[in-house]
């Protein structure tokens, strides 16, 4: 994780191998030329060394032949050794086009030799004339050696012209070389720098702009750097920072928004009882009264209407008690009898009402008064306005997972717009109902009970009479339990 | 803008990096170009043409066949000479040939007891073998293995039939030769005599000049004053012809003399194609390089010994004007 420093440290070696490669180029060459120079130099130098081996040799033979002394004798040894050096250096000055000359160079120096040798023998002979003439003749070759030399060194700047012309032209074109190399190293490097720099700052750009967006509170923008290094880390940090931070603000909705509904049915609550508070006057007072006139009138002999107090008093006091809690649908049922009961008084023959009812599935649990409140419904709508009343039809029906509810009349039906209405639980008027509570009421009651929306359906149409259908899961969730009990 | 930038940017990376390797690849391909390493296979033999007169169309003629000749038999050959018959230089190159220690010596012969006494003696004392070329000296002064040129004698006696024919059995005659009288000259003034002396109505006059063109213009001059009725002239030296000519037609009329000469002077061609001379002798300098080289070589190689004294004669013919276009 040294991405920024390893860049930096790539970038400076990559100069460093450029600048080197440069360096041991020029060196190279340089020594190249050098050495080319020595050997030209080294050229030139051997021959000049035959003329004056040549040269020396013959003072040494004129000095010998004036006074043949030892010393001078060993002179003229010496010299004639330097000079067959210089020829052996000479050898290797050979070149297609100097090859005639050379040679002949080379043999003009053994026959120097040998002259020399024979005036030296003329002499050790006392032949002087014969000696002195082989002198004139060494004299001569040594005088042509010497222009032998020139010519070859004619020859050779004239074989050599090309290739001295090659390397100043070559130096020449070197420097143009080095100016363009200058250049174009340069501009490579700004543009490899600035691309360099680039690569570093532009992440840290990024995550500047990210940062500024989170602080105005936008948490919905992806954190995105595309690079290796430190910065990346970083980006990859900063962008998990902000997935968390928006969970955690949508977790914080969710609450808010359950907390919100809770609020809500609490209220629902409290306003109902508040209703029955106010139906409630004194409910004792009411209850004991009701009793009374129940014995009363049982003991008058008016037994019906004594049962017709009795369910009434039943009724209140289940208005007054089970609104909060849940209760079973056989309790639901049995107060739903003694309110078809109190009806059945009034409207007599005009209220026709058959219960079917599965036995078997009375055990599950349903918010208190709620089937009431439908079926009230349906004697105000179905029956009431009837001239020759109605049919109230009460099915309840085991299925796999719910039991079906159904409450059905043969009444005017309502229009698909109502239908829409009061399942979307808008208030209506409650004008008309016993325990103060209306339709909308319930479906919002069950609803929050059991946490589904198709708990409550309705069939209707004009003049084809309504049908309402609960269908109650047998298993409620607990935790909406709780929290309705809680209430 | 950014596309455009980057567009620019890399337009001049390319620029840039094309000119620094066009720049490299000139650097490393300029210069550096040894000369020739010499041929692995030293030359057989490394033999030397000398002559008097570098340069003139007779003598490359010359080089020019020995060249060929030493190129297919291996040898390695080279021209050396000295200008306008400077005989110091000439002597002294023949003298840097023998002590060169070539192998064999081509040489234009010269008549001069230096000559002589390099061939004889100095060349002789090395073993170096001479072989005279175009021009003989004879064996007995110089010792040379053999002669390969024109046959002079023949030639002279081609030059007097072509007189006689032109100018008929009478008449006088001036032959102007230089003083220093060489074999070659000799040889071919014997030639000439050797036909005429049988026309006693052909009367010749010997004219003694030197090569320098004043000398040759006031010989001639003195001839003409002297002879009258001369009717044909002979520059048995091929370089005294130009002077001579022009001596001759600033008096009178070219046309009416007979005039020969012999081809190895650089201005005789020009000469016979301007009408000035009537018949020149036309010899073979290309044959005389190749045969030269060729005997040089049997006779190093042991092939022939000992070659022809009496030399190789090569082919002469008598070039008129009246032939020339």
């Amino acid at each position: 994780m040294n991405s920024i420093q390893k860049k930096i440290w790539t970038l400076v070696a990559v100069v460093l191998l450029i600048m080197a490669a440069i360096w041991f180029a020029l060196t190279y060459y340089n020594q190249k030329t050098q050495d080319r120079y020595n050997d030209i130099l080294q050229r030139y130098l051997s021959m000049n060394e035959v003329t004056n081996a040549s040269q020396q040799t013959i003072a040494a033979l004129y000095n010998y032949l004036l006074a043949p002394t030892e010393a001078n004798r060993g002179q003229v040894d010496r010299s004639k050794k330097a000079l067959r050096k210089a020829r052996m250096e000479v050898i290797v000055l050979r070149n297609a086009d100097n090859d005639f000359a050379l040679t002949n160079y080379m043999n003009l120096i053994d026959s120097l030799v040998e002259t020399t040798d024979r005036s030296i023998m003329f002499q050790s002979e006392k032949e002087t004339e014969d000696s002195s003439k082989a002198f004139s003749e060494a004299t001569r070759i040594s005088k042509y050696i010497s222009e032998m030399t020139l010519t070859l060194l004619d020859t050779d700047l004239k074989t050599y012209d090309r290739f001295y012309r090659g390397i100043i032209e070559q130096s020449s074109e070197l420097k143009k070389l080095g100016i363009w190399l200058l250049l174009s190293i340069t501009f490579l490097l700004l543009l490899g720098t600035y691309w360099f720099s680039l690569s570093i700052t532009r992440p840290v750009q990024k995550l500047t702009q990210a940062a500024k967006e989170l602080s105005r509170g936008r948490f919905d923008l992806r954190v995105e750097v595309s690079s290796n290094d430190e910065i990346s880390f970083l980006a990859k940090m900063f962008e998990r920072m902000r997935v968390n931070i928006n969970n955690l603000i949508l977790e914080i909705q969710q609450k808010a928004q359950l907390e919100n509904e809770l609020q809500q049915s609490k209220l629902l609550l409290q306003e109902s009882q508040l209703r029955s508070l106010q139906s409630q006057i004194n409910p004792h007072f009411l209850f004991n009264t009701l009793d009374t006139l129940s014995k009363k009138a049982y003991l008058e002999g008016s037994e019906e209407t004594s049962d017709l107090l009795a369910n009434v008093a039943g009724l209140l006091r289940y208005n007054l008690k089970r609104l909060d809690r849940s209760v079973t649908l056989y309790e639901e049922v049995k107060v739903l009898r003694q309110y078809m009961e109190i009806q059945k008084a009034r409207f007599t023959d005009r209220l026709r009402f058959h219960a079917d009812i599965d036995e078997s599935c009375l055990y599950v649990q349903i918010p208190g008064l709620t089937l009431q409140p439908i079926v009230e419904n349906a004697v105000i709508h179905a029956v009431e306005p009837e001239e020759d009343g109605g049919t109230i039809e009460f099915r309840i029906r085991d299925g796999e997972e719910r039991v079906t509810i159904e409450i059905a009349d043969d009444g005017p039906g309502m229009t698909e717009l109502k239908i829409k209405r009061i399942l979307e639980e808008h208030t209506f008027e409650t004008e008309g109902h016993s325990t103060g509570i209306g339709i909308s009421n319930v479906v919002r009651r069950l609803r929050l009970f059991y946490g589904l929306a198709d708990v409550i359906g309705i069939e209707s149409g004009e003049g084809r009479g309504t049908k309402v259908i609960l269908q109650i899961p047998k298993a409620r969730r607990g935790e909406d339990d709780k929290a309705l009990d809680r209430g | 803008m950014r596309k455009t930038v980057s567009l620019v940017l890399g337009l001049v990376c390319v620029v840039l990096l094309t000119f620094t390797f066009i720049s490299a690849g000139r650097v490393l391909r300029s210069g550096w170009q040894l000369p020739r390493e010499p041929d692995r296979e030293q030359a057989l033999y490394r033999l030397v043409l000398i002559t008097q007169e570098l340069d003139t169309p007779f003598w490359d003629r010359v080089g020019r066949g020995a060249k060929e000749a030493a190129e297919k038999a291996g040898a390695s050959i080279e021209v050396w000479g000295s200008y306008d018959e400077d005989r110091e230089d000439f002597l002294k190159k023949i003298e840097i040939a023998i002590d060169s220690k070539v192998d064999g010596i081509l040489v234009q012969g010269l008549d001069t007891d230096e000559f002589k006494n390099l061939a004889k003696i100095k060349a002789a004392f090395y073993g170096i073998p001479i072989i005279t070329v175009a021009n003989d000296v004879p064996m007995a002064d110089s010792l040379r293995r053999t002669y390969v040129g024109s046959d002079q004698f023949l030639a002279g006696q081609m030059i007097a039939r072509q007189l006689l024919s032109d100018m008929g059995r009478s008449g006088t005659v001036i032959l102007m030769g230089d003083s220093r009288e060489e074999y070659y000259q000799r040889q071919r003034l014997n030639g000439i005599h050797d036909v005429l002396e049988h026309y006693p109505d052909v009367k010749t006059e010997y004219v003694e000049t030197s090569d320098a063109k004043e000398r040759v213009i006031a010989a001639t001059q003195g001839a003409m004053n002297r002879i009258p009725d001369v009717s044909a002239f002979v520059a048995v030296k091929s370089s005294i012809a130009e002077a001579m000519i022009q001596e001759i037609g600033r008096r009178s009329r070219i046309e009416p003399y007979h005039i020969y000469s012999f081809d190895d002077s650089p201005n005789s061609a020009s000469l016979l194609e301007q009408g000035k001379l009537d018949g020149m002798i036309e010899q073979s300098p290309e044959a005389m390089g190749r045969i030269g080289v060729n005997r040089m070589i049997e006779w190093l190689k042991g092939e022939t010994v000992p070659l022809d004294t009496e030399g190789y004669h090569t082919e002469i013919r008598m070039a008129k004007a009246a032939d020339a276009p």
